[in-house]
């Protein structure tokens, strides 16, 4: 989760993320540097006693600038591209794990090997125990094994929702009748939090997902107790 | 030479022009922007026309006296001239005015009108803030974060030392 007032991203917990925060500053940099340059000419044409301001053209400088930004162009889209097919890899994942989302929670069913599903409904805040997080607690986390590469499909029961956990680097739409396939791995054990990302109702903003990635003996501890209990 | 005096040609209808012939449908109105004005432009120093278009007595003899030796005319003569010609002096245009003071008072009154809008609003309108937000609850979601390892690497939990239980100087 994020700490109070945070305005960056938050630490990766995937590979995947990880790329991300680089492409990320790469391309902040790039942004950076432009709109500096930018705010120089502005200061630069307003301020200035020179009176000759108006040239009507001139080769050189037009080929400089449509050239030069087709090359900054080039350096953004690469690094985009190699990321966005990085996404897209073969994966082979040790476990599927299917996200219904539904006016207004979530349900995690894994199917795989057991019968396993359970709903996750957010913690009301004045339900919350000391401590815990005003509007991101859930009573049942969606449980996965840390370093196994995790397909989750996605789909809704109703209207759109959107399944997002920023530290992972995730998000995919929940669209009603279709199913959406995103994978992760968790690179370390942890809480990872998120919340409905597509706009489904009263309670949108109260539908969080919360993912928990344990050591995977922990992780078939924790299946077999949930099997039991259902 | 056929371009040249057909543009001159051209220009003098352009500048000259009060009257407008079209394609045989008789005079056209003469639009006051279509006639040269006078303008002080820094990058544009000399306008097509002068400033003082109908000379008095005075100024048309000063103008009489200038087509003479101009180390004639006295200093005033000469700025005289020079206010015939133009309106303002480059001096004139370039300085700034004093507005830029009063666009920063109305700025500084209006955001401080707004807080007082803001702290009505959070006397009158809202309700109470939910408990989450009391100080121990704050220590406890506080404690609780670190405990989590939230964000270890480089973020909130990174900073803390857990040996010394403090944050990182």
């Amino acid at each position: 989760m994020a700490h109070p007032s945070q305005l960056g991203f938050q630490d990766a917990a995937s590979p995947v993320m990880e790329e991300l925060l680089h492409f990320h500053d790469h391309a902040l940099m790039i942004v950076f540097m432009i709109s500096t340059l930018v705010l120089y000419i502005i200061i630069a044409m307003v301020t200035t006693d020179l009176t000759n301001k108006y040239i009507l053209d001139s080769q050189e400088i037009e080929v400089i600038w449509t050239v030069l930004p087709g090359l900054i162009l080039i350096l953004i889209a690469l690094p985009s591209l190699r990321i966005l097919y990085l996404m897209d890899e073969i994966n082979d994942p040790h476990l599927t794990i299917k996200a219904m989302g539904h006016q207004w929670y979530w349900s995690y069913e894994y199917t795989d090997y057991e019968e396993l599903g359970f709903d996750s409904y957010m913690i009301p805040t004045q339900d919350l125990s000391p401590g815990q997080f005003r509007l991101l607690e859930t009573d049942h986390r969606m449980v996965v094994p840390s370093e196994s590469p995790v397909r989750v499909l996605v789909s809704a029961e109703d209207v759109l929702h959107s399944w997002a956990v920023p530290a992972l680097g995730v998000k995919m739409d929940a669209v009603p009748g279709r199913l959406n396939q995103t994978a992760f791995v968790a690179s370390r054990s942890g809480v990872y939090y998120g919340q409905c990302s597509e706009i489904c109702g009263a309670n949108h903003s109260f539908m969080p997902i919360v993912v928990e990635a344990v050591p995977l003996e922990h992780f078939e501890n924790w299946s077999s107790l949930m099997l039991e209990d259902a | 030479m056929l371009a040249t005096r057909a543009l001159r040609l051209v220009g003098k209808r352009a500048i000259s022009t009060s009257v407008c012939v079209r394609g045989g449908h008789g005079v056209a109105k003469v639009e006051q922007y279509t006639l040269p004005a006078y303008f002080d432009r820094r990058e544009n120093p000399l306008p097509d026309i002068c400033y003082v278009q109908s000379l008095s007595p005075e100024q048309q003899s000063l103008k009489e006296k200038e087509k003479g030796s101009w180390a004639a005319l006295s200093n005033e003569e000469k700025i005289a001239l020079y206010r015939i010609s133009f309106h303002q002096s480059f001096a004139e245009m370039k300085q700034g005015s004093a507005e830029w003071k009063s666009v920063v008072a109305g700025m500084f009154f209006l955001i401080g009108f707004t807080g007082l809008v803001v702290l009505w609003q959070r006397k009158f309108v809202y309700g109470p803030v939910p408990h989450t937000f009391e100080k121990e609850y704050k220590e406890k979601e506080l404690q609780r974060m670190l405990d989590m390892r939230i964000n270890p690497v480089e973020g909130f939990s990174a900073k803390w030392d857990y040996e010394n239980k403090q944050w990182k100087k």
